[in-house]
């Protein structure tokens, strides 16, 4: 039964098994979609430290053996001169930044779901990166009966330099409650 | 591969395309891999009991299909050095346990620039084993 997969059986990374995995825990204290702050601008307070292993996770998470985005010495004598993550390792980024509550929390929704996102990117992630990441509301509006909600993030490393720009968007559910989304 | 640069890339070329088979375990793993455990992706039993999206099933993430997409482009571009500077992406059906997911990409503009600036764009699709378009995207790619 699929029941017996577990996420635990999947949990390499020193920042995989840190991180809490079970979003209901403290999800009547997430963000909800009519209290969000229309001018606040959240400087996020943890930090992501790239490692080796949060890259080659990612790139085995999505079935990805590119190997300048997993082999360390392939990626040396490659064109980036070293490993970098895949254009989309923002994601575990992001969700690391956010935490389990308090500005953006929002993501972690149980029954969130996405309609589209929009990235752009500036400079590669690579081993050994300090990312930090500055958030405010963008947009929140109602099409259709569902409730969208958009934040934009921006990402820097430990030069300052802008590492890229998320608008980050999903529909959130109107009720706590074990409600579906009907379309 | 072969070499990929600004000059030589034409309009309308078709990417190689790229096919994944998603059941449970892809879906778990990409969870764990990307820090998004909401219940929709790995928890059948919840997904059961809500009726998820009315067929009871987990969803794979969006954020997978969208990585499996940009993989049709880095793959692409990568090796010569290429760096993808913008994606957008819309997920337009669930891609559910059991569906192979087919993502194919064209490129579809060229804007030059001083050199090493130049940058096309690829549209991408991704479709089911039933020919469903479950997600669109585009993506911004600087070439050498």
């Amino acid at each position: 039964m699929d029941d017996e997969i577990r996420v635990e059986d999947f949990l390499t990374t020193a920042k995989q098994k840190a991180f809490e995995h079970d979003f209901f825990k403290q999800a009547d204290e997430y963000e909800k979609w009519e209290d969000v702050d229309f001018d606040a601008v959240h400087e996020l307070d943890r930090t992501f430290t790239v490692e080796v292993e949060d890259i080659q996770s990612y790139s085995q998470g999505i079935l990805d053996d590119n190997p300048l985005f997993n082999d360390e010495a392939a990626a040396a004598a490659g064109p980036y001169g070293g490993l970098v993550g895949h254009p989309l390792f923002l994601t575990p980024i992001a969700f690391w930044l956010t935490g389990d509550s308090g500005p953006g929390s929002w993501v972690r929704t149980p029954g969130a779901i996405n309609p589209g996102q929009k990235i752009e990117l500036y400079e590669h992630v690579r081993p050994g990166d300090v990312i930090r990441a500055r958030s405010r509301f963008h947009d929140k509006w109602i099409k259709r009966g569902k409730r969208y909600l958009t934040y934009l993030t921006e990402y820097t490393n430990q030069r300052d330099e802008l590492v890229a720009k998320w608008w980050a968007t999903l529909i959130l559910p109107t009720s706590r409650s074990d409600e579906a989304h009907r379309f | 591969m072969a070499n990929v640069n600004f000059d030589d890339v034409e309009l309308d070329s078709a990417l190689p395309e790229l096919v994944r088979h998603v059941d449970q375990r892809v879906i778990t793993r990409n969870a764990a891999a990307s820090l998004d455990y909401n219940p929709i992706h790995v928890s059948p039993a919840w997904a059961a009991k809500v009726d998820l999206l009315g067929e009871g099933t987990t969803i794979a993430h969006g954020m997978c299909t969208f990585s499996f997409m940009t993989s049709v482009v880095t793959n692409w571009c990568a090796p010569s050095g290429g760096f993808v500077c913008g994606l957008e992406s819309k997920f337009l059906r669930p891609v559910r346990p059991g569906d192979t997911i087919t993502c194919k990409g064209v490129v579809s503009e060229k804007h030059p620039r001083q050199p090493g600036k130049g940058f096309v764009v690829v549209e991408l699709t991704a479709k089911n084993q039933r020919g469903e378009t479950v997600a669109v995207s585009t993506a911004r790619v600087r070439l050498p």
